[in-house]
């Protein structure tokens, strides 16, 4: 990424019960703040937005100094030109939709762009054509989140701020929305900071994490990593971690889908009962660590479709269960796999093991990707 | 219906609108301060301006009448200025406008208490300052309470009796409105005036507490739905 998308944040900020005390220095597309509810990370964003007066510290993205209390330097918000998308959405009930993506259009025309080709692109990408002539207040929850996101991205912003965009929504909505982040991430460049508490999130997003815990970072690095640290993991498998892996369809048919896992696909594959949304087309792939089996030989006569081999990198005691990280192949991140202590002990799990790992079909999920 | 009585009628509702204009922004910029500053001066200044409320508006009227008096404070011994306006419309739309002030000033701070400062927010993010904001984004949000603020402050400046008297007198053709109309219609035995008068209160009355009754029952006047 160019440099002007560097983002250095250096700040503390007291909050009711502790303090928010972070320092990232970042040039990844996407960069997420992970952690559990009320660790900061909404208030980590907002004080970049420049809504908590309140921060002390250095933020800076690429030349421009947003803050530096030292200088006594703050630049109010309306400077930044951050996109801002929370978790409310925050439409503006008073405007139709059109009006609310219309909203930033001045700030993108003072930054010398035109908002309205970056208007119908969006328009186009987050598919709002059919919601353009409506009021805010009879939109869905994952419409008013799309617009929310459209508004930001009209704006023109250098760079934009997602508070937990999906978190007011209920699973299904979810994996319906996220295609449309993913899409974002693909076709604008625009570093953004995504908060989130949804592994999936994390992984299907973020090149960068960082995990908070009662406002401090207590991990940072590749998504897949960070979440299936020993010290993460358990705010990570709250509801049952799933290794989110890229994929591509190479068939389809009414028994289930054979994708080959990777990007560049690899030899890898995987089957799974989901429909694919179309043939070739690249998209994500979920599979529980819970439901994962590994075994040392190649188990004959099993209904299990997959049996993947690989090798044991990491072994770790986490609370009552063994978590195990496996490279399938040296091009994709680690698979998280729980098994039970006396299974790991009888199996003699560790490091550098040659294994198999058993996974059903009907255990992964396929997130459709738009193409 | 007599001459006295329509010229009465005429003129309060000019005195009640002109004073109902000359408050309404002021009382706008002070309804927000006070629903977004809780400082103590805020509260102070919150104080202040509802004083006439509590007040007997003879009081109210009575300090008017010294501050605007010759020797008065802002009279031409001490402040040099020449306010020459007691006893004609302009002190009854000065007195009205005193005694609608604190209404309309409370009623529009409960608007803007109703609009959620993350709009305000999310608008300065987009590349608002504050005064645009307050414009495009918190005045639009909290219009039905401000339009109902603003006809609380006018049936406040038609009613208003004592201040107005005190400061403006009664005097038909003159300075004479519609509470006091009613006034010297009784004290003068004349019934038949005073109920038309009472019967034009209750009309104007009706239908701006109706109004404001209609504006509270809609999300909002500028919402769409």
């Amino acid at each position: 990424m160019i440099d002007a998308s560097r983002l250095h944040v250096d700040i503390d900020l007291a909050l009711d019960s502790f303090a928010l005390k972070v320092d990232l220095q970042t040039h990844a597309q996407v960069t997420g703040v992970f952690g559990p509810s009320g660790c900061g990370k909404s208030s980590f964003v907002e004080s970049v937005a420049g809504l908590r007066r309140q921060a002390r510290g250095r933020i800076r993205l690429g030349e421009s100094h947003w803050l530096d209390s030292d200088a006594g330097l703050f630049l109010p918000p309306e400077k930044r030109g951050v996109g801002y998308v929370p978790q409310s959405g925050l439409l503006f009930p008073h405007l139709s939709v059109g009006e609310n993506l219309r909203s930033g259009f001045r700030r993108a025309r003072d930054s010398g762009k035109d908002p309205a080709a970056i208007c119908s692109n969006v328009v186009e990408l987050l598919e709002l054509h059919p919601l353009l002539d409506r009021a805010v207040s009879t939109l869905s929850g994952g419409e008013r989140q799309r617009v929310a996101l459209g508004r930001a991205l009209c704006s023109a912003p250098r760079l934009l701020l997602l508070d937990e965009p999906l978190a007011a929504l209920d699973q299904p909505l979810r994996e319906k929305i996220l295609p449309f982040l993913r899409r974002v991430r693909a076709e604008f460049d625009v570093p953004m900071i995504l908060v989130s508490h949804d592994p999936i999130e994390i992984q299907a997003l973020c090149d960068d994490v960082v995990v908070l815990r009662e406002g401090a970072v207590i991990a940072r690095g590749a998504p897949r990593d960070v979440l299936i640290d020993p010290s993460v993991f358990p705010i990570a498998n709250e509801r049952g971690f799933e290794n989110v892996l890229p994929c591509t369809t190479i068939a389809s048919d009414e028994w289930g889908t054979t994708v080959c896992l990777g990007s560049p696909p690899t030899e890898l594959r995987l089957e799974l009962i989901n429909r694919s949304p179309g043939p070739s087309s690249a998209s994500l792939v979920a599979i529980p660590a819970r439901d994962v089996i590994i075994a040392l030989e190649r188990p004959p006569g099993i209904s299990a479709r997959n049996v993947l081999p690989a090798v044991i990198e990491e072994v770790h005691t986490v609370g009552n269960f063994v978590l195990v990280k496996a490279a399938l192949s040296p091009q994709l991140p680690g698979v998280a796999v729980e098994v039970g202590r006396a299974a790991c002990r009888e199996l003699d799990l560790c490091r550098g093991r040659s294994v198999f790992l058993i996974v059903k079909a009907m255990s992964c999920r396929m997130f459709a990707e738009k193409a | 219906m007599n001459d006295a009585t329509a010229s009465a009628i005429i003129l309060t509702l000019q005195v009640a609108s002109l004073a109902t204009l000359i408050v309404f922004i002021p009382s706008v910029v002070l309804g927000y301060y006070f629903s977004r500053s809780k400082t103590m001066t805020s509260r102070l200044v919150s104080t202040v301006v509802t004083l006439p409320l509590v007040l007997p508006p003879t009081a109210v009227g009575y300090l008017l009448l010294r501050f605007l008096a010759v020797d008065g404070p802002l009279g031409p011994e001490i402040l040099g200025l020449r306010i020459d306006i007691l006893l004609t419309w302009k002190a009854a739309v000065l007195a009205a406008a005193v005694m609608a002030m604190p209404l309309v000033a409370r009623t529009a701070r409960v608007a803007f208490d109703g609009v959620d400062g993350r709009l305000e927010m999310m608008n300065r993010t987009l590349g608002y300052g504050p005064y645009e904001t307050f414009l495009c984004t918190s005045v639009p949000l909290a219009s039905r309470g401000l339009f109902a603020a603003a006809i609380l402050g006018f049936t406040r400046a038609v009613g208003e009796f004592g201040a107005t008297v005190t400061v403006a007198g009664n005097i038909p053709f003159k300075t004479q409105t519609l509470a006091s109309a009613i006034f010297s219609a009784q004290q003068t035995g004349q019934h038949h005036e005073a109920y038309v008068l009472i019967a034009l209160s209750l009309a104007l009355g009706f239908v701006a507490v109706y109004a404001s009754e209609l504006l509270a029952n809609r999300p909002s006047l500028l919402h769409r739905t």
